[in-house]
């Protein structure tokens, strides 16, 4: 039987999902157990978030503002652009020109440009998480860096002796997992 | 033409995306890329890998490489129950001393079972030649349900995974005894307040640099200062904190030392602190732990001994720099010379808010992750078995 994934769950245990979806995963649920103990997790969970202090420093609805202006400002420009590209023919070649000089450039640039391994002026070992999810020891130009296997909570700790931990829950086997990188 | 030139602009785009796309996505790895090797009397065996999934990518000059280990383990012990595994990672190629390692704690393996694992690493290497294996992966230690424990131990994981099994007995304790006294309510509240805890629990970036001068990214460098310590002081542990201190500049501390004395009656071999630190709004952070560094300590009872590491620490939340206002530091851990160890008991983490800023025990996360995704009758069961 293929579950749907939790994202959909979270969504159908808040009734976000839309009608035809919030009905497929109705009809599912009816029939697997492991779902619908999931959607009552995410309904324990949910019951529980009123009583959570809010979060203050997040103007929402500013945010929420700012980012139907950019929308529209990007709409408008959108227009314009379409507006002048119908007279001139030759723009829109040119366009699609420099794209294609773009992508020849930025293929040039991973293929040949020098990885940056680390910060500018400093000569020893370094320990930091990554950006891809994960924790590296780096040293002049290697790395070495160990992933958190696609898990969503991970708590990473800092060693004052010269260490990286993370801990996470394997998604797929469900062990869970401590990754070290140690400098020395 | 112009016609012309705009209908192949596009394809030609879309061609050279393409190209762009397989240059990116590398090519696999000859098999021998990882070297797995356990002792042969290993109460483990790994019964099967694989690694197909691996590929090296070139950048310039340097290469990246993605390799990704599945391997099915199996407890061969004859009649021991598997608590914990350590895997020691190492790759000398890539970075001079640099190792890594996975520990799977919280394992419940009788004899003859076998369970999976996974590693995902990625190396980057100055050179794009590949010769022979890039990553050795071997045994470091395995720990029983008596505590007795196997392996070669280079990375002390021996300490690690009993200090682990300790901290999983504890919060098991604790979630037993909350089903105990108010039944499956009792125990989802419980685990409900953990899972809130963990999500809402304050976190920093750290940034560890060995080795090399400090570099200041949040305050001017000529404004570093000495700060002192305060100490959380448990009634029940062995060592106690005295005094402690690090140079602080911005968001960066480093050269932290901390000096502590023995008040217990057994020689300590080994103890290690929780170091938290505080933002100019008053929030707590745990920083880092802050283990002893003489490997040949022996600390008498009622003798003194001395932190100091040799470490600059940069601190941020969501790429900005977090200044340090003040720190604080506990006792997280101590070993004795007879290898019994001590940890905070749940009450020592909760009297002092400790539990907060803490990240949960391995076998806290499990549990709570269990509920999360399998509901409370999994986590019953799982809580029945052990």
């Amino acid at each position: 039987m293929k579950h749907p994934n939790r994202a959909t769950l979270a969504l159908h245990a808040g009734e976000d999902l839309g009608r035809f979806a919030y009905w497929r995963t109705s009809r599912h649920l009816a029939k697997c157990e492991v779902c619908r103990a999931e959607i009552a997790a995410f309904d324990a969970v949910r019951g529980i978030l009123p009583e959570l202090s809010p979060i203050p420093e997040v103007p929402w609805n500013r945010l929420a503002a700012e980012m139907k202006v950019n929308i529209r400002l990007g709409l408008a420009a959108g227009d314009a652009l379409l507006r002048e590209a119908v007279p001139f023919a030759w723009t829109s070649a040119a366009v699609a020109f420099a794209s294609v000089a773009v992508v020849l450039a930025a293929g040039l640039a991973l293929q040949h440009a020098s990885p940056r391994m680390g910060k500018a002026g400093f000569q020893g070992v370094e320990l930091q998480t990554t950006a891809n999810g994960g924790i590296q020891v780096r040293e002049g130009n290697g790395a070495l860096g160990l992933l958190d296997n696609g898990a969503k909570d991970v708590n990473y700790t800092a060693g004052a002796q010269g260490s990286m931990r993370a801990q996470n829950v394997d998604p797929e086997t469900g062990h869970v997992t401590v990754t070290n990188v140690y400098a020395n | 033409m112009f016609m012309r030139i705009r209908t192949l602009g596009p394809v030609a785009f879309l061609g050279l995306a393409g190209a762009a796309t397989l240059m990116a996505q590398g090519y696999p790895l000859p098999s021998g890329s990882i070297s797995i090797k356990f002792p042969d009397d290993s109460p483990v065996l790994f019964s099967g890998s694989m690694t197909d999934q691996s590929r090296a990518t070139p950048r310039g000059a340097a290469m990246v490489i993605d390799l990704h280990l599945s391997m099915l383990l199996r407890n061969v012990s004859g009649s021991k129950q598997i608590h914990g595994v350590t895997l020691r990672v190492v790759s000398q190629e890539v970075a001079v001393g640099g190792k890594g390692s996975v520990t799977y704690p919280s394992l419940h393996v009788g004899p003859g079972e076998s369970f999976p694992v996974r590693i995902e690493m990625q190396l980057m290497r100055p050179t794009q030649a590949v010769n022979g294996p890039l990553v050795e992966v071997n045994l470091d230690g395995v720990l029983f349900q008596d505590l007795s424990f196997y392996g070669p131990n280079r990375l002390n994981s021996e300490r690690t995974m009993k200090g682990e099994e300790l901290e999983a007995r504890r919060d098991r304790e604790y979630f037993k005894r909350a089903l105990a006294q108010n039944g499956a309510a009792g125990l989802q509240s419980a685990v409900l307040d953990s899972l809130v805890r963990q999500s809402q629990r304050p976190r920093l970036d750290a940034l560890v640099m060995r080795g090399g001068p400090s570099v200041a990214s949040g305050a001017n460098p000529a404004q570093e200062s000495t700060a002192n310590f305060a100490f959380l002081k448990f009634p029940d542990s062995p060592i106690t904190p005295l005094d402690g201190s690090a140079q602080i500049s911005g968001n960066e501390a480093r050269a932290p030392r901390v000096q502590v004395q023995n008040n217990s009656t057994k020689p300590v071999k080994y103890f290690e602190l929780g170091w938290l630190v505080t933002d100019p709004a008053g929030q707590q952070y745990l920083a880092a732990s802050l283990p002893a560094t003489d490997p040949g300590l022996m600390l008498r009872p009622s003798r003194t001994a001395q932190v100091m590491q040799d470490t600059t620490l940069r601190f941020t939340r969501n790429g900005q720099p977090v200044k340090v206002q003040g720190m604080t530091g506990f006792v997280s851990q101590v070993e004795f010379e007879n290898g019994e160890i001590w940890i905070p008991s749940r009450q020592n983490l909760e009297s002092d808010g400790l539990l907060r800023l803490l990240a949960p025990s391995p076998e806290e996360q499990r549990l709570s992750d269990l509920y999360r995704r399998n509901g409370i009758n999994a986590l019953l069961e799982d809580l029945k078995k052990y």
